[in-house]
């Protein structure tokens, strides 16, 4: 799954076709709604986008549903029941250019954690019924089932890209999401790598930029919770990590975060755990 | 060209050595403020000495040392409290000159659709740097070739560096990553400073290396300094660069890297490279960039950012879908090349000054000077062929360009440009004959800029002139080229150029031309092939060779068919699959190169593997490869050398290119990862 759409997926506008907003649907699935939050989190820009295209499913922002086809979806959450399994190919059927938002859609999320352990056994631990919750052993990205044309990351996603998404999809240009390291980011702000001047595990080199380096500006080692970038050389990382002091276990944990179902990371941890 | 001439001014300065004491440095800040600079000095933050806007001698950080080991880096006490005690850290002086982020141009687009843009509002800030290292001034004067050596001037770049005042600091300790001394560059500052200070015990020298610099040691009235504290400063200095122990050969760098390209140790070293671009971003000489746009919801108000890019991004070396640099050893390898081999055929200097920058902010610790030592003592695997040299030396290597007499100021902004009709050439490309805004005059081959604000920029071959417009052949395949190839009679667009270098169409007089082209290959050849068959009498022979994916792909039908009977043109078509109505011939172009001529000139353009297996054919007949010419493609974000994204080896493929002499691509052309 590659973040940026490919070039034939992007909408041109037709200058010559009757004036129509485009028509915006956000859905959601396994999730915290913290990611379809941010449109509304959006108080400044709000009015300009509800001037520019029209909101006609959105059940967090308005009570009236208007049937599909969207041109725009934002589709938010995981997929990890037997009814969503259906939905999302409703929901893929209804939509002209579908946009996956936050680590649960595009990587599974934290409940992807259930996909290394035994499911019934965490429904016995937690639920007094367990027999009336339906659920699937595995908790899976949007992309796993049906075709996505862009993914935007982050957990939660940063409202400010959000708004460049749905900016670049009314204007017709490829959004400025760069499928690039933290570390350029990083760098970029002027941030002291905390890698190298503090010796802390940071994943930046391996995550897909777009948080604009959040973490490493505040002291920390970033978590991936954008997920991994394309050619991310987790096992060198690693490595480095290793020989820095970090065992095994903590390897485990680093890279098995929001996004650690993403194939990258997932491969990472998998690589770290006892035989 | 402002700049170069501000800098040999500093060199013949008179020597004027001043001595001052820590309050004479406090009023040398003050002094710099009192003239309307900011200053900007070393400063501890977040564990490291950082550049950052500084008010006095106290933000200095004194009795501060850095430790330095690969993917390492500590602040420690010093037993003394020295302020600079310290050699280099993450940030770069490039930071003030070379922004990380620039707006280049704002657009907008006005009642009824017409365009306007703008160079974005600048206004340079007057800068005094205060301790600037050796090697950073290398850099400096790098980046001032980069961006001012032409044959465009970056405006911004240039606004900065004239403004800037340089306070430079000589180098008495040097830092266990440092290697200014085998590079030449240091650690003793000889040129391109304001001022120089050395500090000694507490004291400071100082000296003029400007005009600025000495009228500004003028009014701070300082004492001359003795003899002795001149002499301490050569032997400081010397001692300095005998205790460095890290070291690079720069000999026969160029030769020994691009000789090289297949060695193991670029597959080993991509194993541990993480691609995250760490190493470029804190070089002080690297300049890639690339573009982010800008707009309302609505698209009608728009900008252009520059951003700092990286040739360890994928984007860097990506067309429409394609990179060119897919795996992280193209990515490791274009650096390393970069930086030491072909930035000396482009910038007449290495691109690497010895600051060890790169090898401290490594995450994992990666050795710029031991990769280079691991590949010069293991030079390639010897080839199985007797008489061949050790490692096939790419030669000869292209020539520095020569300095720019008519450099111009390149504002990258384009200009509004209408529409004067839009022919559908095949159902995926479009010719748009654009009305150029101003005078304008191209030489077959060369491109134009086509822009739409809020949507995008992308280079456009010319594919001819019809009299009052420029026409542009346009396959839409991504975001930008689509809205274009949209585009109506009467609507705007931006354009900017011409660019590039063209067909040397005057090679061919006399001899028989051959112009092969493939696919979407044949817009830039257009106008060539006008040319040539409208001077029957230069062009005797033309043979026009094209080849396209079904007979519904081929370009210029019309035109074509109008050229049949042309005395002096012959042309040849076929397709990769046809139906039954199809007269012309099914297969590759490389079967009707058959019988190239030994004597002819050859116009080749076309997608990379066309092009390949179409001069392979042209060679094996014979043909000298001086008389094929070849025209590239790369990411192109600025047209004017300056975004680094369009590089093809030593070569810029915005500048130098687009049409190249096939000798001077030739060690590259049958090579991926370019
Ligand atoms: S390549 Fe490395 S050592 Fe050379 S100038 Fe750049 S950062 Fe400094
Ligand atoms: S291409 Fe050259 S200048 Fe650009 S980032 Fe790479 S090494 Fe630096
Ligand atoms: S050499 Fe080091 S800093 Fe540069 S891209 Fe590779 S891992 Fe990152
Ligand atoms: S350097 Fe920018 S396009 Fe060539």
């Amino acid at each position: 799954m590659t973040a940026s759409p490919t070039s034939s997926s992007v909408p041109a506008s037709d200058s010559e076709a009757p004036v129509r907003k485009p028509r915006l649907g956000v859905f959601k699935f396994a999730s915290c709604d913290g990611c379809q939050l941010s449109l509304l989190d959006l108080e400044d820009e709000l009015l300009a986008v509800a001037g520019a295209i029209d909101i006609a499913y959105f059940p967090e922002a308005r009570t009236a549903m208007l049937p599909g086809p969207y041109d725009l979806s934002l589709v938010e959450g995981s997929i990890s029941s037997p009814e969503q399994l259906e939905q999302v190919q409703e929901v893929r059927r209804q939509s002209r250019f579908l946009v996956t938002i936050g680590a649960c859609a595009t990587a599974g999320g934290i409940q992807a954690l259930r996909n290394w352990a035994d499911s019934a056994e965490y429904l016995r631990a937690v639920y007094a019924r367990p027999e009336y919750i339906r659920t699937l052993e595995t908790s899976t990205p949007i992309a796993a089932h049906v075709r996505v044309d862009f993914e935007l990351r982050g957990c939660p996603i940063s409202k400010e890209q959000l708004l460049e998404v749905i900016t670049a999809f009314a204007v017709g240009r490829r959004p400025n999401v760069k499928d690039e390291s933290v570390c350029l980011e990083c760098k970029r702000r002027g941030t002291v790598c905390v890698v190298v001047a503090r010796g802390m595990p940071c994943l930046g080199p391996v995550t897909h930029a777009g948080c604009g380096a959040l973490c490493p500006a505040y002291d920390r080692g970033c978590y991936g919770c954008f997920g991994p970038r394309e050619r991310a050389n987790t096992g060198s990382l690693a490595g480095r990590f290793r020989e820095g002091g970090a065992g095994e276990p903590e390897l485990v944990r680093l890279f098995r975060g929001f996004t650690g179902y993403a194939e990258a990371f997932r491969k990472e941890s998998e690589a770290h755990e006892p035989q | 060209m402002e700049v170069e001439v501000k800098a040999e001014a500093k060199e013949d300065a008179r020597s004027t050595v001043r001595a001052i004491d820590r309050d004479g440095l406090e009023r040398l800040l003050g002094l710099l403020r009192e003239e309307g600079y900011r200053t900007i000095g070393p400063t501890v933050r977040d564990g490291a000495i950082v550049y950052d806007e500084i008010e006095s001698v106290r933000d200095l950080p004194a009795g501060w040392k850095d430790e330095q080991a690969p993917g390492r880096y500590r602040l420690v006490r010093r037993p003394d409290d020295a302020l600079f005690g310290h050699v280099v850290g993450p940030i770069s002086w490039k930071a003030f000159l070379f922004r990380p982020r620039e707006t280049l141009t704002a657009a907008a687009r006005g009642e009824g659709g017409a365009l306007e843009f703008r160079r974005a509002p600048f206004e340079p800030e007057r800068a005094a740097f205060i301790g600037v290292r050796s090697c950073d001034l290398a850099a400096i004067a790098v980046q001032d070739t980069v961006f001012t050596g032409g044959p465009y001037v970056e405006p911004r770049y240039a606004a900065l560096r004239r403004a800037a005042f340089i306070v430079a600091v000589n180098c008495l300790e040097s830092g266990a990553l440092c290697f200014c001394a085998s590079m030449g560059t240091g650690p003793r500052a000889r040129r391109g400073f304001d001022l120089a200070l050395t500090e000694i015990e507490g004291r400071f020298t100082v000296e003029a290396g400007s005009d600025a610099g000495r009228r500004l040691l003028e009014r701070l009235g300082a004492e001359e300094a003795r003899a002795e504290d001149a002499a301490r400063v050569e032997e400081g200095t010397a001692r300095c660069a005998a205790s460095m122990a890290k070291r690079m050969d720069p000999a026969g760098l160029p030769e020994l890297l691009l000789g090289n390209l297949d060695h193991p140790r670029w597959d080993e070293v991509a194993a541990r490279c993480l691609a995250c671009a760490n190493c470029t971003m804190v070089c002080p000489t690297c300049f890639c960039s690339t573009v982010e746009e800008t707009s309302d919801l609505t698209g009608s108000s728009a900008g252009r950012v520059r951003v700092w890019g990286s040739c360890f991004t994928e984007e860097h070396g990506k067309v429409h879908g394609g990179s060119y640099r897919p795996e992280i050893k193209d990515r490791y390898r274009q650096w390393l090349t970069h930086k030491l081999a072909s930035w000396v055929p482009q910038f007449g200097t290495s691109g690497c000054v010895g600051c060890g920058r790169c090898i401290a902010w490594c995450p994992v610790g990666i050795d710029i000077t031991e990769e280079v030592a691991a590949i010069r003592a293991s030079p390639g695997p010897v080839p199985d062929v007797q008489g061949l040299p050790l490692a096939p030396v790419p030669s000869p290597l292209p020539a520095p360009r020569a300095p720019a007499a008519s450099s111009v100021e390149e504002d990258l902004v384009p200009r509004p440009a209408a529409v004067t009709a839009a022919v559908r050439e095949t159902p995926d490309t479009v010719t748009l004959h654009v009305r150029p805004p101003q005078g304008f005059s191209f030489r077959p081959g060369q491109f134009n800029m086509l822009s739409l604000p809020g949507v995008g920029e992308v280079p456009i071959s010319i594919s001819g002139w019809d009299g009052t417009a420029v026409e542009h052949t346009i396959r839409a395949v991504g975001p930008v080229t689509r809205q274009l190839a949209a585009l109506r009679p009467g609507q705007e667009l931006g354009m900017r150029g011409p660019y590039g270098s063209s067909w040397p169409v005057d090679e061919a007089k006399g001899c028989p031309a051959w112009v092969v082209a493939g696919g979407l290959g044949l817009a830039p050849l257009r106008p060539l092939v006008r040319e040539l068959i409208g001077r029957p009498e230069d062009f005797p022979e033309v043979r026009l060779i094209g080849g396209s994916r079904t007979p519904g792909d081929i370009l210029f039908v019309r035109e074509i068919l109008g050229w049949i009977g042309r005395r002096n043109l012959q042309t040849h078509l076929t397709v990769d699959r046809a139906g039954p109505d199809w007269r012309g011939s099914i297969g590759v172009v490389t079967q009707l190169l058959d019988d190239a001529s030994i004597e002819g000139v050859y116009f080749v353009c076309g997608p990379e593997i066309m092009m390949r297996f179409a001069v392979r054919r042209i060679l094996e007949a014979g043909v000298p490869p001086q008389r094929v010419y070849v025209s590239m493609e790369r990411n192109m974000k600025c047209a004017a050398g300056f975004c680094g994204c369009c590089q093809y080896g030593p070569l810029f493929v915005c500048k130098d290119g687009p049409v190249f002499r096939y000798d001077s691509v030739a060690y590259l052309f049958e090579r991926s990862g370019f």
